[in-house]
């Protein structure tokens, strides 16, 4: 596990540049995440955000520039790359939930895997997790017989099972009703708060989730337009972010769009 | 889709046990039980101008039982005749001298096999020794062609280059080939 | 270049089939993965198997008995029946029957693990998903076909003693004493088993690469099931050639 004690941010990216294969989806990215925030990453469609969450996790490396987590760079050697790994929880789009295992069993996959604490231990703390999530109910219920929201929060109890010192979240209010994003957007906020993680959400719902963020970043044309607090990014008068902020259809991203190259 | 604990466990061993079961029934009722669980054996050598349609693992017999097995079939690269190596089953250790060996046909399309006729001497062959008398395959079809031309002349030549026009095996041993 | 592709897919499907091996533990977590496996490839394929079988088994006594009784030796139709299951009927019907059932459900379920992020999720959790998704799907296809063929030859062979016996006339001990003179045991009833797994362990890879690799998507599964089923046949076919040739010489 990474040794989360020294005074690093959690998250720091020192002039990076990302490609996938011949494209470069992101250039001259510097930014820095302090420990124990809620930050949000936004932009339209296709501006790399999925691709930042991959330099985070170690599954894309750098063309240039470095990514570090806790002061550490994101390995790239198989052994280490699986142990700085548990030290991140990740809350897909998809949920990623085990279809062949009930909830509690999904939630005790990292743990059996990762420890050895007797079954007992495992079995309480995984009715911790589901407590914290507010589903205790949903033990023995397999993903197909749950809601949207009840998956999503199942999948992030199973993301917080190893209390990780830092949580990512990919899209994790897309396809939800409005009282289960009202759910989760609360229980990221409370989870940040009550386990001291750090968190970073991507996502396009930027109204939902500016209430809880202290830091929001956004990502357009390649590279970062802004860095700041949510009041800094509703008062800007950037045309492209109030185009973003207020849905426009037309305006700095244009409706009627020329060969742009969708990035990842 | 009962796919927990209790109910898969026992599901699953029931498909194991009935598949084993079923195995084990297959095994005994349509095959010939030979599970070739080792056996002890010795070898004997036999040499023959003609093997025909012997195969290796061909049952070796007395009398029509199984004694062995024919281990590897071989030529001899000087004297141009085959070398039969027989693995005989240590039980039948006391094979006399004098005993023959032909390769005969089980039926008009079966496999062939190495019989062997026991002579009547005192000493037996020991492991390693060879057959003295042996008589070769027959080529059946050159066989009827012989009858059917009434003799001699523009009989087809067999494929080892010697008439082989005796009829199969019988209690007399004969001259076949040259140890 | 459609050549060199070729080639290239084979490698990577080597590769993967190694992977596959080195990542074959054998924890607790495995064993309970494996039974759940056997069960939903092995015991829910036996009623395919043993109708399949059981047709077989009744037609193919039908048409040697009329093959072998213009030679006045229609008798002899259960070394037929005998020789012909073990020797390639068996393995090889019972393993295309497995591909159509068990290899399109392996690959259209790993083709699914994928389009909902489950193998992302597993990786992401610093857990081999080949591991824990693919080596017991594996393993059981190994253990279960040769199992597979068992029931077939089961369910084959006493149709054909019905066909034969009850319907056709043949007598009922020179039916199973034909047969048991004919078939060796180490020459034709053990390599039927042997090609068994072999047959088995290549569905099941060429499935769980296939499904494994599929695109995230609905569309990208569902061409993943088709191309596993194609693909792990012709396999099938080819190794059971080269198998027969080295197995019976």
């Amino acid at each position: 596990m990474i040794d989360a004690a020294n005074d690093a941010p959690a998250v720091r990216l020192s002039g990076v540049r990302l490609d996938r294969g011949p494209r470069t989806i992101l250039s001259g990215i510097d930014l820095s995440v302090p420990r124990g925030s809620v930050t949000a990453v936004l932009g339209p469609s296709g501006c790399g955000k999925s691709t930042l969450l991959a330099a985070l996790t170690g599954e894309l490396a750098p063309a240039a520039g470095t990514v570090e987590l806790f002061g550490r760079p994101v390995p790239q050697r198989t052994r280490e790359l699986l142990e700085m790994r548990k030290s991140i929880g990740v809350l897909l789009q998809g949920n990623g939930l085990l279809t062949d295992l009930t909830s509690a069993e999904n939630i005790a996959l990292p743990l059996r895997t990762h420890t050895k604490l007797p079954r007992e231990v495992i079995d309480r703390l995984v009715e911790m997790k589901l407590h914290a999530v507010g589903l205790r109910a949903a033990a023995d219920l397999y993903p197909r017989e749950l809601s949207g929201g009840m998956a999503r929060r199942v999948a992030l109890a199973r993301a917080i099972a190893l209390e990780p010192p830092l949580m990512l979240y990919d899209e994790p209010l897309t396809g939800l009703d409005p009282i289960a994003i009202g759910v989760i957007v609360n229980l990221i906020s409370e989870l940040n708060r009550n386990l001291g993680l750090t968190s970073i959400i991507v996502t396009h719902h930027v109204h939902e989730t500016l209430p809880i963020v202290d830091r929001a970043i956004v990502f357009a044309n390649g590279g970062i337009v802004f860095t700041g607090t949510p009041e800094q990014l509703q008062a800007s008068d950037d045309p492209l972010l109030r185009q973003f902020l207020r849905g426009e259809p037309d305006g700095p991203i244009a409706f009627d769009s020329a060969r742009r190259t969708e990035a990842a | 889709m009962a796919t927990r604990g209790p109910r898969l466990e026992f599901a699953v061993g029931a498909f194991l046990v009935l598949a084993l079961g079923s195995l084990l029934v297959l095994a005994i009722a349509s095959t010939n039980g030979e599970f070739g669980f080792s056996r002890d054996s010795y070898a004997l050598d036999a040499r023959f101008t003609q093997v025909g349609q012997l195969r290796p693992n061909a049952p070796v017999k007395i009398g029509g039982v199984t004694i062995g097995r024919v281990e590897k079939i071989d030529l001899d690269p000087v004297k141009f005749d085959s070398i039969v190596t027989l693995a005989i089953d240590s039980r039948f250790n006391e094979i006399p001298i004098d005993t023959s060996a032909g390769i005969l046909t089980g039926g008009l399309l079966g496999e062939s096999y190495v019989g062997l006729q026991p002579g009547g001497d005192m000493e037996v062959l020991a492991p390693g020794e060879e057959i003295a008398f042996t008589t070769p395959a027959v080529d059946l079809i050159q066989m009827v062609g012989k009858y059917m031309f009434s003799g001699g002349g523009d009989n087809p030549p067999p494929s080892s280059g010697e008439t082989s026009s005796a009829p199969p095996a019988t209690p007399a041993p004969e001259e076949g080939t040259t140890p | 270049m459609a050549f060199a592709e070729a080639i290239r897919s084979v490698g990577r499907g080597g590769l993967f089939s190694l992977s596959v091996l080195r990542a074959s533990k054998p924890t607790a977590d495995f064993f309970a993965e494996l039974t759940r496996e056997i069960y939903k490839i092995g015991a829910r394929s036996l009623p395919i198997i043993a109708v399949g079988g059981a047709f077989v088994g009744l037609s193919l006594t039908l048409l040697g008995f009329r093959a072998l009784e213009t030679y006045g030796a229609a008798n002899q139709v259960s070394v037929l029946i005998g020789l012909g299951l073990y020797r390639e009927l068996a393995p090889v019907l019972t393993a295309l029957l497995f591909v159509g059932r068990a290899g399109s459900s392996i690959a259209a379920e790993l083709g699914l693990m994928r389009a909902t992020d489950q193998i992302t999720a597993l990786g992401l959790m610093a857990i081999d998903p080949v591991a824990k998704a693919v080596a017991p799907r594996f393993w059981a296809a190994v253990l279960t076909v040769p199992l597979l063929v068992a029931f077939f030859s089961t369910f084959a062979i006493a149709a054909s003693w019905f066909q034969a016996v009850q319907v056709l006339g043949i007598d009922n001990g020179m039916f199973w004493q034909t047969m048991k003179d004919a078939v060796d045991f180490r020459d034709d009833f053990v390599p039927a088993f042997v090609k068994a797994a072999v047959f088995g362990g290549t569905a099941a890879l060429v499935a769980s690469y296939v499904g494994y690799h599929a695109e995230p998507t609905i569309e990208g599964t569902s061409v993943a099931t088709t191309r596993a089923v194609v693909n792990a046949s012709l396999l099938v076919l080819m190794f059971n050639f080269v198998l027969s040739a080295f197995l019976f010489r």
